[in-house]
């Protein structure tokens, strides 16, 4: 692939002008990072504003083969949206508008670079709802959670990005426009485009518009601090309550480690001498929640919770999951890298996954603070390291790999939001069969002859 | 050099992005080099020696607020803020200032040039001003809403010492330049009122600017003599507090002069004697009894914080506390208070049209308040709202100027 040859940067230039093509050293390097550790230059950084800038941009490097890789916040956790075999970045934080809220029949259409926590808060000024709730929500785009397949702490009652998908106007890598879906909630019309593009990772098309169903915002909500001295306590609990049919909104689940470093950065005065708390939602209308507070109240101490505590008022919420949110940040202040595992396993193997995670941590001799959106198995184990350290970086890869294994081994999956981007691409065929994944190489020729979109990533990853 | 424990700051940073949404210049213009991410991974690299510190960056450096608001949001505690500073006087040797900085910069150095310069500028410079096209501006600010200099400096209408009979209290007061040179009347407010309360109230002839418009610039071999003049005027052990009215000078003597002192290897503990001491009007006020002074004074009044003030100094219930004591004023909060007004010094006029776009919202959001009063207790806010109103029939004042009125 030739370097960005004049001609091929003036006709970029035409397209989106020379303010909105961005080739200083400091303007690539400030794109050659996401919240992973790996870094790659790109060659120019383009901020499209329209589909129909899009089309163009693709038409010029679909002609001259210039690797595309779409991005938006840069808070992915997987390389994802880095330029791995050099070209150029769409970037869609300057494609950022709000198109419409349509009320009467609960759908918004909104542009890719929208942040999910700002269209969230127009959303609830409106008694409106969209749930998916990736804990980067506040930094996070549309666009990305829409090719991430992004999850979050809501995750376990209201399900993820692909749920609440109507429809997308996609760009493919040929130029074209296409849209898929539709307005209604009901579509089977031809396959189902809409959610293959959910979560592929910026390598069949570009998505331009995002067109998502809303649900009514509940009424009341309460959140619950369940405190325990054994962290297994706090796992059997979380299998105990889907067990027996609770539905909170969420149910978090975070180690001593996690509390200390969120305590030092919010002071709201969490636990210190725990060895667990369990952080848990209910939400629905007034009534309802009350008694499903008590009921989870009194779930939590039959299962050995020392203490729980219910949220007073709507700001010790908002406090409380604005820590929680910050967690990845906040572990830097024990250690100045961290990378976050991802593996989840069927719920009821919870326990017997963290007390393996503790296992390994403990025979490889690296340090991982325990976090999960532990209602629905998703394990996010925060590897804590400084990458300047080469051996140390060496047991973390192998902590990594027997973290992996053994989610495989239970039937649970590498990834269960992050994706697989370059971080895990290396264990792919451990999970995906040789039929599977030729399938899949056979549906990207198909969106992509070329292979000019986000090249280098999980499918075509080599070490 | 770089101090050490600032340098390691760098490896601090995880890249999770939280700082990206709530930076005011990112907002404006949402590419990754004018967010604080971004400029921290780009030191690092400078640090590192990967990059060469070039006009760009430079130039992409200053384009900032120095709002301290990553520095607050930082889940991993970085402190943003004290890195970019010490980044700018890093390379305040090679690029130099600007020249209209150089002037301005020099006038506030000096004890002497500073007012004889203003005192011509009281004669020409109002006259000039008022001759200037009004609808033209100094960065965002038109003209016809700059402030004009006042007819006597508020250091002139006071004796060094005013005493009181009995005096139940005593304090030392940094004018600073804004209150001596433009607005006397938030000076006179605080004088009237400490007065009024009993309070003996001091005014060294020989302060200082507090030398922040420099150092924050980098220039802080050029403020030096300004820090040490000042501590030792106000490093004093016969008074209570050393009582100040501009958010900015205040967090200049209680924070940013020991940072700096330290950072330049100098002795910071006569900096932390004067750090303890020194508290915002509205702070010292709390200790005392006002309202047996006030009468009802119909207003309704909302509250812009200062940036230097809540996030520097953690100042932010007490001037709201001051105004919500005054018989007869409706308090209003504004959609985000917190958020920078996007003057930050300087800034407005390198950086006017995203200085623009910021102080367009803090206007909207002052309007949804229908307040007629917006209260801050920063001249640089002040000027930059005022002067970003539009035809808007909004006051701006001190909290202390809307005391001294009820007082009357």
């Amino acid at each position: 692939m030739p370097m960005l040859s004049q001609e091929v940067r003036q006709k970029f230039s035409s397209i989106v002008g020379p303010e909105r093509l961005k080739t200083s050293p400091e303007d690539l390097l400030t794109y050659a990072y996401d919240a992973y550790v790996l870094e790659y230059l790109p060659e120019a950084v383009l901020f499209p504003k329209t589909a129909a800038e899009v089309r163009q941009i693709m038409k010029v490097a679909c002609a001259h083969k210039i690797f595309v890789t779409p991005r938006g916040a840069g808070s992915g956790l997987g390389a994802g949206s880095l330029a791995k075999r050099g070209g150029i970045i769409l970037c869609f934080t300057m494609m950022n508008q709000i198109l419409e809220i349509n009320t009467a029949n609960r759908y918004a259409v909104v542009e890719p670079g929208v942040v999910i926590s700002e269209f969230q808060k127009e959303l609830e000024k409106l008694n409106l709802f969209y749930p998916p709730d990736p804990g980067s929500a506040t930094v996070a785009t549309m666009g990305g959670a829409v090719l991430m397949n992004a999850g979050g702490m809501r995750g376990v009652k209201y399900g993820v990005t692909r749920d609440y998908l109507l429809g997308l106007e996609i760009v493919l890598p040929s130029g074209e426009i296409m849209n898929t879906g539709s307005l209604t909630a009901k579509d089977v019309t031809g396959y189902d485009l809409t959610r293959l593009i959910c979560g592929s990772e910026g390598t069949l098309a570009l998505v331009t518009k995002i067109i998502v169903r809303l649900l009514p915002k509940p009424k009341s909500k309460r959140t619950l601090q369940a405190i325990y001295d054994r962290i297994d306590d706090a796992g059997d609990t979380v299998a105990k309550i889907v067990e027996a049919g609770i539905v909170p909104a969420t149910l978090e689940l975070m180690d001593k480690m996690i509390i200390k470093a969120l305590e030092d950065f919010a002071h709201l005065g969490l636990p210190l001498d725990a060895e667990a708390v369990l952080l848990i939602d209910v939400d629905g209308d007034l009534e309802t929640v009350e008694k499903q507070a008590a009921l989870v109240a009194d779930f939590c101490k039959s299962q050995g919770a020392r203490d729980v505590r219910v949220s007073q008022s709507e700001k010790d919420n908002e406090q409380l999951w604005m820590a929680r949110r910050s967690a990845f940040g906040a572990v830097a202040r024990l250690r100045p890298t961290c990378v976050i595992e991802d593996a989840t396993v069927p719920v009821s193997f919870l326990t017997r996954a963290i007390k393996k995670v503790i296992e390994i941590s403990e025979r490889n001799r690296v340090q991982i603070a325990v976090l999960a959106h532990a209602g629905d198995g998703n394990l996010h184990p925060l590897i804590l390291c400084d990458q300047r350290d080469a051996q140390e970086m060496q047991r973390v890869e192998k902590a990594m790999d027997e973290i992996v294994d053994y989610a495989l081994s239970v039937g649970g999956t590498l990834s269960g939001e992050h994706g697989i981007g370059i971080a895990k691409a290396k264990y792919l065929p451990k999970q995906l069969s040789g039929a599977a994944l030729e399938m899949m190489r056979a549906i990207k020729k198909a969106f992509d002859p070329q292979g000019i979109l986000n090249p280098g990533s999980f499918l075509e990853y080599e070490k | 050099m770089m101090a050490k424990e600032i340098k390691e700051e760098v490896y601090n940073c995880i890249k999770c992005g939280l700082c990206l949404t709530p930076c005011p210049v990112y907002k404006q213009l949402y590419f990754e080099a004018a967010s604080p991410r971004g400029k921290v991974q780009l030191i690092k690299k400078i640090l590192e020696g990967k990059l060469e510190a070039s006009e760009n960056f430079h130039r992409l450096l200053f384009n900032c607020l120095l709002c301290e608001t990553c520095s607050v949001n930082c889940p991993s505690g970085l402190q943003v803020d004290r890195l970019m500073k010490a980044m700018r006087a890093e390379l305040i040797e090679k690029f130099g200032l600007a020249w209209p900085k150089q002037l301005l910069f020099h006038l506030l150095a000096s004890d002497r040039l500073l007012p004889f310069f203003l005192t011509w500028g009281r004669t020409l410079g109002n006259t000039v001003l008022s001759l200037m096209p009004q609808r033209s501006r100094w960065g965002t600010v038109p003209y016809a809403r700059l402030p004009r200099l006042n007819r006597k400096f508020l250091r002139h209408q006071y004796p060094e010492i005013i005493k009181v009979s009995k005096p139940k209290g005593r304090v030392l007061y940094f004018t600073g330049c804004a209150t001596h040179y433009f607005f006397a009347g938030v000076g006179r407010a605080v004088i009237d009122i400490l007065q009024r309360l009993g309070i003996e109230v001091i005014i060294p002839r020989e302060q200082m600017c507090c030398g922040l418009p420099i150092f924050l610039a980098g220039a802080r071999q050029m403020a030096l003599r300004n820090i040490q003049k000042n501590i030792e005027l106000f490093n004093r052990q016969d008074v209570e507090a050393v009582v100040v009215d501009c958010a900015t000078c205040g967090s200049a003597l209680k924070k940013e002069y020991v940072h700096i002192l330290e950072e330049m290897g100098e002795s910071p503990e006569t900096a932390k004697a004067l750090s303890r001491k020194t508290l915002d009007i509205s702070q010292y006020l709390e200790r005392w009894e006002v309202e047996p002074l006030l009468r009802p004074l119909r207003a309704r009044v909302t509250y812009h914080d200062p940036c230097h003030l809540l996030r520097s100094q953690g100042v932010k219930e007490e001037p709201r506390n001051l105004l919500k004591r005054i018989p007869g004023v409706e308090f209003v909060e504004m959609a985000g208070a917190d958020v920078c007004c996007g003057g930050g010094g300087t800034f407005q006029w390198e950086h006017a049209e995203v200085a623009f776009g910021i102080s367009g919202k803090k206007v909207e959001t002052i309007r949804e308040t229908r307040a007629n009063l917006v209260a801050t207790g920063c001249p640089g806010c002040r000027l930059q709202i005022y002067g970003n109103l539009g035809e808007e029939a909004v006051e701006v004042v001190h909290p202390v100027e809307l005391l001294a009125r009820a007082g009357r």
